[in-house]
């Protein structure tokens, strides 16, 4: 049976729906759901699925930030500072995909890819393995950088109905981990929140709310930068692209609502699920391209 | 150290916030608008072999010369030479939706000079011309 478009545009609104919803929840932008999920299942062109992947995952953060940031859930100062190292490698390493495209060709892309998926899993079971200290971490010592940064602050605490105070350490080691976050994040074409919320909670010691929160703001920042370039180049055909965008727009709105009143512990765990399935995926994909 | 009082959020934060928000809206009820036009009589690309081509795995090139009515593949902000019908109108929307970040740093960076966080506000500069050069092209990718 051959659906016809209107059929095929409610199919997808549908399913962008429900991975805006679990994406918002593990702190990523829906294109790391999105992007495996279309790779894995359809045999639509790589280049249409990552560009609308781009898309989806940085309209979903675009939304989620006002709530986000006006309940001062994600912290404006830490954006702004990993929003610089991101924002540049990120364009470093989408420039770097397409030389590592045109020298190593199929083997180069599926050398990365296996890599990453094993950084993916590790990262996973350092969060799975590494105590529930991490969802409000205990600061002993804050070097000289991070307060000059002055990136300590408050926000409220829903499902504790309490203000929490935070501060933020290691300021300059998060910086570096962004620049080598934000080079895979260009490589792949994907939202990088499984690798940004561990560098925020199990690096900078920001609880894991405020990490999740602020990786899912910074996503739309870093991915602004990427998604041009796929725009003038023709990889956004808006019968496959708007009704993914207003599917993971609604799904975002909704998981934002949700996530506020849920305990930071259920959060944490589905983290620890994304990225495993993330990680297996790109091990599967990258096993694949080798053989 | 935890305390009852609600804190204020940072200016940046909530101008970066409202302005992204309200253009991520304002392009999704573009692109609505376009994509019922689209339903409702022909647009540059024809529905039937777009998906054709799309389920088959063809690749972007090939969909842009066979599906569209010149067969052009797209360069640049082609979108605003063919506003005349429902799908371009729809990525007119598309392009409403990226820019929302652009035009929001620069909001931030208004909001960071207006509280006097020197810093943040060359963060925010840096950033904002970063996002500038991809959404005017200066930044090639592929």
């Amino acid at each position: 049976m051959e659906l016809g478009s209107i059929e095929v545009f409610f199919i997808l609104l549908g399913g962008s729906t429900i991975i805006g919803i679990v994406a918002v929840r593990g702190g990523g932008g829906g294109g790391v759901v999105f992007t495996p999920l279309m790779m894995g299942f359809t045999s639509i062109d790589s280049f249409i699925i990552r560009a609308t992947g781009l898309l989806v995952a940085m309209a979903g953060s675009l939304v989620s930030a006002r709530p986000f940031l006006m309940r001062g859930l994600a912290n404006m100062r830490l954006l702004l500072m990993a929003a610089v190292p991101y924002s540049i490698f990120g364009v470093i390493g989408a420039l770097l995909a397409g030389y590592v495209k045109e020298t190593a060709g199929d083997t180069g892309e599926a050398i990365i890819r296996l890599t990453l998926g094993i950084l993916v899993i590790g990262i996973a079971a350092l969060i799975l393995f590494g105590g529930k200290r991490l969802e409000y971490p205990e600061v002993r010592n804050v070097d000289g950088i991070t307060e000059r940064l002055a990136l300590a602050t408050s926000y409220y605490e829903q499902s504790l109905d309490k203000v929490v105070s935070y501060r933020v350490a290691r300021a300059p080691v998060g910086i570096l981990l962004l620049c080598f976050v934000g080079l895979v994040s260009g490589l792949f074409g994907l939202g990088a929140g499984w690798a940004m919320v561990p560098v925020f909670n199990l690096v900078m010691l920001a609880p894991l709310k405020v990490a999740a929160a602020s990786s899912k703001v910074l996503i739309g920042i870093g991915d602004t930068a990427a998604i041009w370039p796929y725009v003038m180049d023709g990889g956004i055909f808006v019968l496959f692209a708007v009704p993914c965008v207003i599917g993971l727009v609604i799904g975002t709105i909704i998981g934002t609502k949700i996530m506020l009143r849920v305990k930071a512990g259920f959060v944490r765990w589905l983290i620890i699920a994304i990225m495993f399935g993330s990680g297996v995926k790109l091990v599967v994909d990258g096993i694949d391209r080798l053989s | 150290m935890d305390t009852q009082e609600a804190p204020k959020p940072p200016v940046a934060g909530v101008i970066y916030g409202k302005i992204c928000y309200w253009i991520v809206m304002l392009g999704i009820l573009v692109a609505v608008v376009g994509m019922i036009m689209y339903f409702a009589s022909d647009g540059h690309m024809d529905k039937a072999q777009f998906l054709d081509l799309l389920w088959d795995g063809e690749e972007a090139e090939v969909i842009w010369e066979t599906a569209t009515i010149d067969g052009e593949v797209p360069e640049g902000h082609w979108y605003l030479r063919a506003l005349s019908h429902g799908d371009v109108i729809a990525m007119l929307g598309i392009a409403i939706i990226c820019f929302a970040a652009v035009i929001g740093m620069w909001g931030a960076l208004v909001g960071t000079v207006r509280s006097g966080e020197r810093m943040y506000a060359l963060f925010a500069l840096i950033v904002a011309c970063i996002l500038t050069a991809s959404a005017v092209g200066v930044l090639k990718i592929h």
